[in-house]
């Protein structure tokens, strides 16, 4: 154990939940504030990265899902924002003045998305790794107030994989053009959300989060549920997609049919399955961020500051 | 032809996709016919903006299609009267405050 508190540690191991900042050892909240951070950041940026495309919707009632999306996605974030707060962190410096490349949300939603097309392969996609990964955090989360605070957010991301799946099925069963849009979608999202659960398991010297119990399961373990879920499904509604699965020993593993990792040139949207690249070479694009980074933030902080500015007092 | 306590009672199957709670014991059907092989829903949404709606609809017509008699389904969506929390039954109330929400 990294801290050397034991009696915090077997409290730990035990399985109980910590409620409060007093019973904390500092590493532990440190931790627990890192893991909120890149939570609240996930599901904030999400919102501009969904309103961008939510505006191609093709009907009222697709934008009012698509909307109702965006509000849950904010919703969740606030819940994130508001535990930190509760430990000492400010809301509002974190949200509203913070540099673009200082957020801590995975690549992915650097990348625009641009079409309905896209929103709803993210539905299907992104969030079925937001479910995954908050799911996880919902059962095993050592941190009670989070814990609890995520009971409705698992219904809601459920509602959006409804969202993401009921159209990838229309899309796909229409045929022509609208398949082959869908399919081009998915053949750069899938790699960018398998990309999203972060290093292989063999490569990560240690993982606090798992020691301190602030998640359950591990980068591969994460990434294997996520695909257990989205093969399937995907291979049934006729989309391909590029991984398989493989039993030994009655063992069921998701096998990628690609090297990974490989390149990605984030302006064509496009991978280059011939052309594998090292963690370090993903860990250069990631810190450098995508294409959309400084829009989407400057979407919500810039009118934060330019109104208040020139309404001063309201 | 079948009865109309049946197909309300079909309807149960349909969950509402936001909320842990069936559209029946939500208070969402007020009417549920068959005439023939029709079958004819009135219901409503808690919202005029519900954006559930598409797929309530969606799993509506498919409950019912899968009902023995039932070929055809006729959803009218109606605001009058209009929904409030004193529709639900008392296994809707229920199941939404086993699930934190104080109705």
């Amino acid at each position: 154990m990294a801290s050397a508190n034991p009696a915090f540690d077997r409290l730990l191991k035990k399985g109980e939940l910590i409620e409060t900042v007093g019973e904390m050892t500092p590493e532990y909240l440190k931790e627990l504030k890192h893991t909120l951070l890149v939570s609240g950041d996930t599901e904030l940026i999400s919102a501009p990265a969904y309103y961008l495309a939510a505006q191609r919707a093709p009907s009222i009632n697709a934008f009012m899902t698509g909307i109702a999306i965006i509000q849950d996605e904010l919703a969740h974030a606030h819940i994130a924002y508001h535990i930190l707060e509760e430990l000492g962190e400010d809301q509002e410096k974190l949200i509203f003045s913070r540099d673009p490349k200082s957020f801590r949300y995975p690549y992915a939603f650097d990348v625009p998305l641009e079409t309905w097309t896209e929103l709803i392969v993210a539905n299907a996609m992104y969030d079925q790794a937001g479910f995954c990964l908050l799911g996880d955090i919902h059962e095993q989360c050592s941190y009670g107030p989070w814990k609890r605070g995520l009971n409705k957010v698992m219904l809601e991301e459920n509602f959006h994989l409804r969202n993401g799946r009921t159209w990838c099925k229309r899309m796909s069963q229409a045929g022509g053009e609208s398949r082959e849009e869908l399919q081009t979608a998915v053949d750069w999202m899938f790699p960018l959300t398998i990309e999203w659960f972060g290093l292989p398991d063999g490569m990560k010297m240690h993982s606090t989060q798992l020691e301190y119990r602030l998640k359950g399961k591990t980068n591969d373990q994460l990434r294997q549920w996520w695909m257990s879920l989205v093969v399937p499904y995907m291979e049934e509604i006729g989309v391909a997609v590029p991984a398989h699965k493989e039993v030994a020993d009655d063992q069921e593993t998701w096998v990628l049919d690609y090297p990974f990792p490989c390149t990605f040139d984030a302006e064509a949207k496009r991978w280059d399955f011939r052309d594998p690249c090292t963690w370090d070479d993903v860990m250069l694009r990631w810190r450098a961020r995508g294409p959309r980074n400084a829009e989407m933030i400057q979407l919500f902080q810039e009118e934060f500051h330019n109104f208040r500015k020139s309404h001063a007092g309201a | 032809m079948p009865a109309p306590e049946p197909l309300l009672e079909a309807l149960r199957e349909v969950q509402d996709p936001e909320m842990p709670v069936n559209i029946v014991d939500l208070g969402l059907v007020y009417r549920v016919r068959a005439q023939e092989a029709r079958a004819i829903v009135d219901l409503t949404f808690t919202a005029m903006g519900c954006p559930a709606a598409d797929f309530i609809l969606e799993d509506v017509r498919e409950c019912l299609l899968r009902q023995p008699g039932i070929s055809e389904v006729v959803v009218n969506v109606v605001w009058d009267p209009p929904w409030t929390a004193a529709r639900m039954t008392q296994d809707g109330r229920h199941a939404l405050e086993m699930w934190g929400l104080a109705v």
